[in-house]
């Protein structure tokens, strides 16, 4: 084989390489990213962020992981005691039904809110959507994975 | 102290008079982003070398001489590549010093696709394409300027509610965009989709793919839970809401408004998928898809029963071979070019000599860059190529994964399939595997407009992914007029 078409194939295949080169380092960056996503506690259907809490409890600016079913209200039993008063002992409960969160009220005195507008029975919410109880602001956020 | 007031005083002079450039400039490294970018470098630099070589073993034996020796170790034309690479390594720096913590794989991923398109744009006929000195040195402008947006928009873009507010506007815009296209949009091959304002010529489509996917966005995160729960029986049938159809009607009949009055296929069959993969994004509802995919063989079967434009692109596509020296032609010469290149290529610059001074593949610069490339890097390079493509899909999924809200979850999602599902359509039409369409194969094409648009997908993108700014979402309106209304009338 003559010198010049061997090492025009070397280049060839030089450039070839190199280029599945950079897709290997890519795509073990990316697995690794998936992995240590993928080690990440996953059970997470969603998370409420405190928006405003007049009373500091639950603290402001405070972020609670959801499981599928979560009650709110004042009472001590409660998944997330919302220590305000114009909250209700058993005041709403957030729940994960097949693919959209829903508030269902339950009974409250002072009712209870999705983007300002009131709750009757139960209501769908939806990510970034803002629930009010009493004087407290909770926003709905999607889990982070 | 001795001047505690009048240094007060100053301070307070001094505030407003000095705006600070960079308020608090905190650098953070992208060694990650560094590296891949090396590896860039170094494919591109390779590559460049490799072209040289073939061009002068070409040269010499064109001219009669025996091959001598071994071929300089030159890059061809140095110039463009060198401004390209500092280019890249520019935008590098401006995302490092911005000290946003961004995806550190779209810029590299997305800077080895231009840096192909480059080799390829200097390799063609340099006179495929007029303006600022032949084919290379344009797209080299365009590249720069798109490296420009890229890094303009990561670095500069830290709230969404510019997009999120005004989705109707942004769709207003889009759709003015798109009637003016229609009305005054100049025929370029019996396709009307350039737009000249002044001087500057463009494809409005390429940035109405952009607003598409932000309205989408809008619409959806808005009425996602209405889309997800809601529906009408028909009999054992569980339809989507009926009222929440007409956006699908309303798509669909777009995309055959530009099918029928632009005769862009490739655009509305980009818009129409998009906007179905989207649904599907939002909704995870089977329904929507075997709904949409029903539309779209209806449309397809009226489009070709009553388009002359439709019927000859299918015909073609079903058998080239019944007018290869017309119609067919440019097809035929794409299959024999990825023939041509077999398992790993001719190389670069090793593809079929010119004919008269054209490329045998008629519009290969915009259409069918795949195809140059299946030439000259065969089967293995148009795999690698394939790949990058996914990995900008994978990165926009994953940055959709770990969004805050379903807004930006579903604006991430639609930027990186709009990117995907475009090099989709454009590959398998280059590889007769659907219908041909003319759109640009995105990063890769010659072409301002796709690079600018695309730009702006790759910035937005990025300055989606950054983990460290989480500016609350802003308040909704109360309630949704249309659900409150759909209430009621259920009750």
């Amino acid at each position: 084989m003559d010198p010049v078409a061997l090492s025009l194939w070397i280049l060839r295949l030089a450039f070839l390489t190199l280029l599945y080169l950079f897709l290997f380092a890519v795509v073990r960056v990316l697995v690794r990213d998936l992995r240590a996503a993928a080690r990440e506690p996953g059970s997470e259907l969603g998370r409420l962020v405190v928006a405003a809490s007049p009373e500091g409890e639950p603290p402001l600016g405070g972020v609670f992981a959801l499981d599928a079913v979560t009650t709110l209200g004042r009472d001590v039993n409660n998944t997330i005691v919302v220590d305000d008063a114009f909250a209700s002992s058993e005041h709403a409960a957030l729940t994960f039904r097949g693919r959209t969160w829903y508030v269902e009220d339950l009974g409250s005195t002072n009712g209870t809110y999705v983007n300002g507008s009131p709750v009757d029975g139960v209501a769908p919410v939806a990510f970034g959507d803002e629930l009010q109880i009493g004087q407290v602001r909770l926003r709905l956020e999607r889990a982070r994975r | 102290m001795t001047g505690g007031p009048s240094a007060t005083a100053r301070r307070e002079s001094a505030g407003p008079a000095l705006p600070k450039l960079f308020p608090n400039l905190r650098p953070r490294p992208r060694w990650r982003e560094l590296w891949l970018l090396l590896l860039v470098g170094i494919t591109l630099v390779v590559g460049s070398i490799s072209l040289e070589a073939t061009r002068q073993a070409q040269a010499a034996a064109a001219a009669g001489e025996p091959a001598a020796g071994l071929p300089d170790l030159a890059l061809f034309h140095p110039q463009p590549l060198v401004l390209y690479l500092v280019g890249l390594l520019a935008a590098h720096l401006a995302q490092v010093l911005s000290g946003r913590r961004m995806d550190q794989i779209l810029l590299p991923a997305v800077g080895l696709l231009g840096g192909i398109s480059l080799l390829l744009m200097q390799r063609l006929p340099q006179g495929l394409a007029g303006g600022f000195g032949g084919l290379g040195q344009t797209q080299l402008i365009w590249l720069l300027l798109a490296i420009g947006i890229v890094t303009a928009i990561a670095v500069t873009v830290r709230s969404d509610s510019w997009l999120r507010l005004y989705k109707y506007t942004w769709a207003a815009a889009g759709i003015s965009l798109l009637l003016t296209t229609f009305v005054l949009g100049r025929d370029v091959n019996g396709q009307r989709l350039t737009l000249d304002v002044g001087p500057v010529s463009g494809q409005p489509s390429e940035l109405l793919k952009v607003i598409l996917v932000v309205f989408l966005a809008g619409y959806l995160s808005e009425n996602r839970a209405l889309l997800v729960e809601q529906s009408t029986r028909l009999g054992p049938i569980r339809l989507p809401p009926l009222p929440y159809l007409a956006p699908m009607v309303a798509m669909w009949a777009i995309a055959l408004g530009i099918v029928v009055i632009s005769r862009d296929l490739g655009a509305a069959l980009l818009f129409f998928v998009v906007f179905l993969t989207l649904l599907y994004v939002a909704t995870a509802r089977h329904s929507y898809v075997v709904l949409g995919l029903g539309l779209f063989l209806a449309g397809g079967a009226l489009m070709y029963s009553l388009f002359g434009h439709v019927q000859t692109r299918v015909d073609i596509w079903l058998d080239p071979f019944a007018d290869p020296q017309g119609a067919g032609y440019q097809v035929i010469q794409a299959l024999y070019a990825f023939g041509r290149g077999g398992l790993i290529g001719t190389g670069l610059g090793g593809g079929l000599p010119t004919i008269g001074g054209n490329m045998p593949i008629p519009a290969i610069h915009t259409d069918f860059p795949l195809a140059a490339l299946g030439e000259e890097l065969g089967l293995i390079g148009i795999l690698a190529i394939l790949g990058l493509y996914l990995v900008v899909i994978e990165r926009g999924l994953r940055i959709a994964a770990a969004a805050a809200d379903d807004f930006r979850a579903i604006l991430a999602a639609g930027l990186a399939l709009v990117v995907g599902v475009q090099a989709f359509i454009i590959a398998a039409g280059n590889l007769k595997l659907i219908p041909l369409t003319g759109i640009t194969l995105p990063f890769v094409s010659y072409g301002g407009s796709s690079l600018v648009a695309n730009a702006v997908v790759v910035g937005l993108l990025l300055a989606l992914s950054d983990k460290g700014v989480e500016p609350p979402p802003p308040p909704k309106p109360p309630g949704r007029r249309l659900g409150r209304l759909l209430d009621r009338g259920a009750r």
